[in-house]
């Protein structure tokens, strides 16, 4: 079994959670997001990202806003609309409950396992 | 020392190094090509674009100069390269693994580090087909040449090697920097049934014609071994040659459509990439215009996918409605789930069905696109031999045709109408094998206008040959008087020896072939036999012409030459009505009707004329009615109609007996069937002919013919001793040559002498 296709599988999923959580939080500037998430120990590229918001955007869950800057041209900063915040209440149930089952079947390995395996997390 | 331009980037002014922009330039260009099918492609390059000027000017502002190629490396780097975005699934490229990669691309030869294992790969630095060789030699550390002639003296043209090693062995720019496998791919951009052949094509680098001309190939043999479509007779084409045999005929539709059904199609950019094998960093102004062409094809494909998006959606809102109905107190969540499930189900029952649907509309669009072939190529083929049969025929023309308007008008008629629509089509299909665009306007609509004036000239032509062929002269029946009328047995044949020699290569009925420069020959006879009303044979000979005018009519009958002459039984006919070139043909032919006795013979041989060119008709042959020759000139046009007698069909080299109710068949001389069918050349028919004559005699005297026999043998037996001690004697000098000279002639007179023991022989039975 590719296991590090698993994990891209994995983490691609929670991809576009992670980044509506930080949208919805407030205006944004991409650059932030890569940030921030880099501050979760998340790294993404900026090339995957915009399309990635531009995908959002065209499915009608973000939106973006020009803010003047003191230097240069005007930043696209994105917005999160109100359809995009009943998408990430879905998202969030969906993921609360799978975090649950997971934290649970996991859990319940380890502890049946009840070996030094343990020592592993 | 490197020079700095000044770049107005996303509004703003960047001072950047040359090398820095070129890398620039590179790297938007590769992600153009990346983000090709996206949907919001611009507006993505575009903020990235706008992000990597901020960087810059960030950069800028740290008090750097100007953007070197370093700090372009960097940017791209932490933005992101499409290789990584394909690599790393879209996430998570980890920095480390990206700086090695961009370490690497500087030093485009990987052969210099020599930490990795050794392996065979194409080169395909230095290819000459493939890079198979040159590949082989960097393997064993060698000048690639040797390897290059030794693959040639050892495998000699063994392509299917070559090509199995091309394809299996890696090519070395895989592992240059960004760059990716090559795959087979469709290249539906590029198709013209199902983009096999351009995906060959890019494969192998090589030309789209290319593999287009050789899965061609078959069709075109196909179609010029259509040997049942007479119009390829004239034309003499030897096979195509063997070595396409082994290469690609065999079943090339099957091959193509296998090929069709297994390979993917190139969706995305990054496939078309693999297909070609290039480097993603590298992009060449193709690709851009490859990228304004997807442009179009998506805009189409995303008006599609809408259509089936809107359709899916309300297949799901219904299973919504349905599970709300049922009244079970299902949360939110739980219904979404459900119709997802449901959703996923019916994807997958879809794909299945999708997948046999496709082959089966493959196999239909195969099966159809090689019908269409085929017909289209039998019908430019058709096309092309006319035109070439028309043409041929020139030298005929002034046999045909009146100076003037008629001869522009055919001569226009077959430029026009059919040379130009060949040239046009066979234009047209190499531009679409070539990839080419369409021809302008102007030259499509001239090539019409053209065309238009070719039917112009084939009605006008068309009409005034009809004319010149519409009227008919009064026929008058003139009787030939016999010199020996009472005798028991007439044979009817053709006269020997007229020289004229046929036009071999090409046969237009009824002409026969030149006399000379001014006279054609035409065969255009007709023989009728009735029952005599007395007790001699009687013939008579009816001219008939047609031409503008009764008079013109009555004037080309008349001039019309037709001999015949009696020698005891034999009845020679001329071969053929001669036609110049002031009087044309106008339909010149001749009935003639021989009256037989009751009670007398008659053969007709079917020596020195071909079946087709003289009718003969039975008439009265076992049918209660006797045609009696009449002095009625009425009869013309029962005369002229079809002769194709239905109750009765006339052999030819067969003996007939007029009897009271017809002919009646006593015996098949199966000699003189032989020799008309025997010999082709006219030379060798017309000395059958004579010997025919002298058998003749002998058939009346037995024994002299036997005599004679002897006489002939001897007498050339003695010619070629005779020949052969000349030849001997005026070369004692020269031995050698005169030995092998002497071989020679008796051979040949050994098969002279053969041929004519042969001939002797069927005379003797």
């Amino acid at each position: 079994m590719d296991i590090q296709n698993t994990q891209s599988q994995m983490r691609k999923g929670v991809l576009e959670f992670c980044i509506l959580s930080i949208i919805q939080q407030g205006e944004v500037y991409p650059s932030d997001i890569v940030e921030k998430m880099k501050l979760a120990n998340l790294h993404i590229l900026e090339g995957t990202l915009y399309p990635l918001l531009t995908r959002l955007k065209n499915a009608g869950l973000l939106n973006y806003r020009w803010v003047e800057s003191i230097s240069g041209p005007p930043r696209k900063y994105f917005v999160m609309t109100e359809e995009g915040k009943a998408a990430f209440g879905i998202l969030l149930q969906t993921w609360k409950e799978m975090a649950t089952a997971v934290d649970l079947l996991t859990q319940e390995k380890i502890n049946t396992a009840e070996n030094s395996n343990q020592a592993v997390s | 020392m490197n020079k700095v331009i000044n770049i107005n980037f996303q509004g703003r002014i960047l001072p950047i190094e040359e090398q820095a922009y070129e890398m620039l330039k590179q790297y938007i260009e590769s992600l153009r090509v990346y983000f090709a099918n996206e949907e919001g492609r611009d507006e993505i390059i575009n903020d990235i674009e706008c992000r990597i000027a901020e960087l810059c000017e960030e950069r800028l502002k740290k008090g750097t100069v100007c953007i070197a190629a370093s700090d372009i490396d960097l940017i791209i780097t932490s933005i992101g390269r499409p290789a990584d975005f394909e690599a790393q699934d879209g996430f998570e490229a980890s920095t480390s693994q990206t700086h090695q990669n961009t370490s690497g691309n500087n030093n485009s030869n990987f052969y210099r580090d020599g930490n990795r294992p050794k392996r065979l790969y194409r080169d395909e630095q230095n290819k000459v087909l493939g890079g198979v060789c040159s590949g082989i030699a960097n393997y064993f550390v060698i000048e690639p040449w040797i390897v290059r002639i030794l693959w040639f003296f050892l495998i000699g043209l063994n392509i299917l090697i070559y090509l199995i090693l091309w394809i299996a062995v890696p090519s070395t720019s895989i592992k240059e920097v960004g760059g990716v496998r090559k795959r087979l791919f469709r290249d539906i951009d590029k198709k013209v049934i199902g983009g096999v052949a351009a995906g060959l094509s890019k494969y192998f680098g090589i030309q789209v014609w290319i593999v287009r001309i050789l899965f061609l190939i078959p069709f075109i043999r196909f179609v010029v071994n259509f040997r049942h479509m007479h119009l390829f007779q004239f034309w003499d084409a030897p096979d195509f040659p063997n070595f396409l045999d082994i290469t690609f005929s065999p079943g090339a539709v099957f091959v193509y459509i296998v090929l069709w059904l297994v390979l993917p199609e190139a969706k995305t950019s990054a496939d078309k990439l693999e297909m070609v094998g290039e480097k993603v960093d590298l992009n060449s102004i193709k690709n851009t215009i490859q990228n304004d062409m997807e442009g179009f094809s998506k805009r189409a494909q995303s008006w599609g996918s809408n259509l089936y998006n809107r359709n899916k959606g309300t297949n799901n809102s219904n299973e919504a409605n349905e599970s709300n109905h049922e009244g079970t107190a299902t949360t939110h969540n739980q219904d979404a789930n459900k119709s997802s499930e449901n959703q996923r189900s019916t994807e997958k029952r879809k794909g299945f069905l999708y997948f046999i649907g496709r082959i089966i509309t493959v196999c239909i669009k195969g099966f159809v696109y090689f019908i269409l072939a085929i017909v289209g190529i039998s019908l430019l083929a058709a096309l092309f031999g006319i035109g070439a049969a028309a043409t041929a025929l020139l030298p005929l023309k002034n046999f045909l045709i009146e100076d003037g308007a008629q001869t522009w008008s055919a001569i226009g008629a077959i430029l026009l109408f059919i040379w130009v629509p060949i040239i046009g089509i066979v234009t047209a299909v190499i531009r679409k094998i070539a990839g080419l665009k369409k021809a302008n306007v102007w030259v499509r609509s001239s090539f019409i206008a053209l065309w238009i004036l070719g039917w112009v000239c084939i009605f006008y032509f068309g009409s005034s040959l009809g004319n010149s062929f519409s009227r008919h002269n009064l026929p008058a029946e003139q009787s030939i008087a016999l010199t020996n009328p009472k005798i028991d047995y007439v044979e009817i044949t053709a006269a020997p020896k007229m020289k004229y020699y046929e036009n071999n290569w090409f046969q237009f009925e009824p002409f026969q072939g030149f006399a000379d420069e001014d006279t054609v020959y035409v065969r255009n006879l007709r023989i009728r036999i009735v029952q005599s009303l007395n007790d001699s044979f009687q013939v008579k000979i009816v001219k008939l012409s047609n031409g503008k005018t009764v008079q013109n009519a009555n004037d080309l009958a008349n001039k019309i030459n037709f001999e015949l002459t009696q020698q005891d039984s034999l009845l020679y006919l001329d071969r053929g009505i001669g036609i110049n070139k002031t009087d044309k043909f106008r339909n010149q032919h001749i009935i003639m009707t021989i009256a037989v006795p009751i009670g007398k013979r008659i053969k007709i041989t079917n020596k020195g004329w071909s079946q087709t060119n003289v009718n003969i008709n039975g008439r009265g042959m076992r049918t209660g009615t006797i045609d009696r020759i009449s002095s009625d000139e009425s009869w013309y046009d029962e005369w002229n109609e079809p002769w194709d007698n239905e109750s009765y069909q006339f052999e030819r080299g067969v003996e007939y007996k007029m009897t009271k109710t017809g002919l009646e068949e006593i015996q098949r001389d199966f000699k003189t069937m032989e020799d008309s069918d025997g010999s082709n050349s006219d030379d060798k028919q017309d000395d059958i002919s004579d010997k025919e004559i002298q058998l003749q005699k002998l058939k009346e005297e037995r024994e002299a013919i036997k005599n004679d026999i002897k006489k002939l043998k001897e007498e050339e037996l003695q010619k070629e001793k005779i020949k052969t001690e000349k030849v001997s004697i005026s070369r004692k000098d020269n031995v050698g040559n005169s030995n092998l000279d002497n071989i020679n002639k008796i051979g040949k007179a050994a098969g002279k002498l053969s041929d004519l023991q042969w001939v002797l022989d069927r005379f003797t039975h």
